[in-house]
């Protein structure tokens, strides 16, 4: 199976990468990355091909690319990849737009090829054990979910992340859609969104970097994310993915990376860190993928998922504007 | 000078165990029930009174350890008889019955505490006093949880279930952390509260967001949700230039692994803080001295009203389905 890598501003791409290495009946044909300086650094670091142009990697006939440029230039890339016939996994968000979203859609549909967004954390052990404690019943009848997904300010590793036209936002961009797709796969879609939104640690940049939204599902279950970026820099990991989901016959606490070592070393890049040990989600992730594309069928996480969390993310930001509860039927 | 406990329940309990760790002459206990009263003062050293009337004569402190609803009614009789006050939290059920209070006792000369014991736990206290020193910069966003289970019938009588005689989980429970994010962030902007209640029984588990109005923000969760024993409290703090975070999940300097008696956990679950320092005994100390030497409070009566009014704003948006400016 030939694949490609279809920009490597997100560094996920440098983790896809990696796993797409060790898999068998793989071919990593290459990636694009338009600017010659950081394109040659991937190239020579990573052992890759370098194609200046998307184009020019569509060209050499891939079976799937991923799409790891920044948020707002998803779409460009998801067109050219659709219409060279390519299967697609897209990084979250999706868009910074849903007109974006919907265009994608669109072109994937007319092209006949499946859009899978990059939703690793479904393919996590512990939200999936979370998944069937609740639908198990083992925590009876859920009151809310208190969910958790901070992390240091993604800058320091790309600047776009802080970059409100190429990445849509700040941290409710960033880290809304990923608890927001765990509470849709757990419950079903979120029906209202309040939330306080605001750049309170980074008084230079020009986007949000606190976030505070409170939830409503459709079930009636409600639910908390907070998607600050309030870990420092110099705190022992990115950052974590927690969630507490409070039942009225039990509790489950989940901390999605608490498989971790504590290191102490002089060499590494802080002080202390936390270095996981625990199975890495986006491998389980990219073998859906694969599987889907081998079996010519649609992947477990398609274009709507990914379209339903970005909706949650729009919605918190107007929420935040007008300070009042915002009901998601108007982001369609 | 001479100390009163009105109430021989859970916080009279509590606090006679902390006046007895302080200087202060613990003379004796009036409570509605008698049986209750009578083992509370066998084990405290003190004797019961048959009315409130005798054991005010016979007090210069009066601390009020009754279901909040009678708050009110004891604190006016206490200051109308020149007796200074300790009440338990939440002050009252309402702003204006507060408000009152604090008046009554400001015209009759007495000094009224509140006793918002989490001020007094290390933990809290110190994070509070590493914000002050600008360890972790301009505070951004706040997490505080403080989740138990619900409170035990059969212990308990059931006031606190009794949103006419407790206020709710929100006034009763989650003031805590109104008062202690109000403590850190100032004055409250605006509030946005949702809350579950059980299909069955009285068990139920609310989130509310609050902004302030010098900007930070914070998500405090409270409930009575958990199974019978487990409570558990947290606090994330964070700024522009660090973090501090502290969970009870945490370790603590003994951990016991025992087998438990069925039921035996007490009627309403109170935080522990593992530490020599009894933060009851700690607020009534704190108190008494000041009081006695005729110093200003670390925690004002005005701090408690104004976390009720926070709790009430919160309940208030939970009833509306929308956030409230305060």
């Amino acid at each position: 199976m030939r694949l490609g890598i279809l920009s490597f501003a997100h560094l996920h791409a440098e983790g896809y990468q990696a796993i797409l290495k060790t898999l068998p009946g793989v071919e990593l044909v290459g990636f694009s990355h338009e600017d010659e300086g950081e394109g040659r650094r991937f190239a020579d670091q990573y052992g890759l091909r370098r194609f200046a142009q998307p184009q020019d990697l569509l060209a050499e006939g891939l079976d799937g690319a991923i799409v790891c440029s920044e948020n707002a230039r998803h779409l460009e890339l998801v067109e050219l990849a659709a219409k060279a016939r390519c299967q697609i996994l897209c990084e979250k968000p999706i868009a910074s737009n849903l007109k974006d979203a919907q265009a994608m859609k669109a072109v994937c549909e007319q092209n006949g090829v499946h859009f899978m967004t990059a939703f690793p954390m479904r393919f996590a052990p512990s939200t999936q054990s979370i998944r069937a404690a609740i639908g198990g019943g083992q925590l009876g009848q859920i009151y809310g979910v208190n969910g958790i997904n901070h992390s240091e300010i993604p800058k320091a590793h790309r600047a776009w992340f802080a970059d409100k036209e190429l990445a849509g936002g700040g941290a409710v961009m960033d880290h809304v859609v990923h608890l927001a797709d765990l509470l849709r796969w757990y419950f079903g879609e979120v029906s209202e969104v309040y939330a306080e939104v605001d750049n309170l640690f980074y008084p230079g940049e020009g986007v949000d970097t606190a976030g505070l939204l409170l939830i409503r599902l459709e079930n009636g279950v409600q639910a908390s994310i907070d998607c600050s970026w309030s870990r420092p820099t110099w705190y022992p990991r990115w950052g974590h993915l927690k969630m507490e989901v409070v039942g009225e016959r039990g509790t489950a606490v989940m901390d999605s990376f608490a498989q971790y070592l504590n290191l102490y070393s002089r060499q590494a890049a802080r002080a202390h860190s936390w270095v996981g040990f625990g199975p890495n989600p986006d491998r389980a992730m990219l073998g859906e993928w694969l599987a889907s594309i081998c079996e010519k069928r649609p992947p477990s996480v398609g274009w709507n998922d990914g379209y339903q969390a970005l909706r949650v993310a729009l919605a918190a930001y107007a929420s935040a504007s007008t300070h009042a509860v915002v009901s998601l039927e108007r982001f369609s | 000078m001479r100390v009163g406990i009105v109430g021989s329940g859970v916080m009279g309990e509590v606090h006679a165990a902390g006046w007895r760790q302080t200087e202060a002459d613990l003379v004796g206990c009036w409570s509605a029930n008698l049986e209750q009263a009578q083992a509370l003062v066998d084990e405290y050293g003190m004797r019961v009174y048959h009315s409130y009337s005798e054991l005010l004569e016979n007090s210069d402190l009066i601390d009020i350890c009754v279901p909040t609803f009678l708050h009110k009614e004891m604190v006016l009789q206490a200051a109308a008889a020149g007796k200074h006050v300790v009440c338990e939290k939440p002050i009252a059920l309402s702003v204006e019955d507060g408000l009152e209070m604090i008046e009554a006792c400001q015209q009759a000369g007495v000094r009224l505490f509140v006793a918002m014991v989490v001020r007094f736990f290390p933990q809290y206290r110190l994070s509070r006093e590493l914000i002050a020193k600008g360890q972790i910069g301009t505070l951004g966003v706040m997490r505080l949880k403080r989740v138990a289970y619900v409170p035990r019938l059969e212990l308990s009588d059931n006031w606190y279930l009794d949103e006419r005689r407790s206020g709710g989980m929100l006034v009763d429970l989650m003031i805590h952390d109104f008062d202690y994010a109000r403590w850190l962030g100032g004055e409250v902007e605006r509030v946005f509260a949702r809350l579950n209640k059980a299909t069955d029984g009285p068990g139920q588990y609310a989130q509310a967001v609050l902004r302030f109005k010098d900007g930070p923000m914070a998500l405090i969760e409270g409930g009575w949700a958990y199974p019978p024993g487990v409570f558990r409290t947290a606090l994330d703090l964070s700024g522009t230039d660090g973090l501090i975070e502290w969970s009870s999940d945490e370790h603590a300097p003994v951990r016991s692994f025992t087998l438990s008696k069925e039921g035996s956990s007490s009627a309403v679950g109170l935080p522990t803080s593992g530490l020599s320092d009894d933060p009851y005994a700690l607020e009534l100390a704190h108190a008494y001295h000041a009081i006695l030497h005729d110093q200003p409070f670390e925690v004002t009566a005005k701090d408690g009203l104004e976390a009720l009014r926070i709790a009430l704003a919160a309940r208030e948006s939970i009833a509306t389905g929308k956030p409230v400016t305060l």
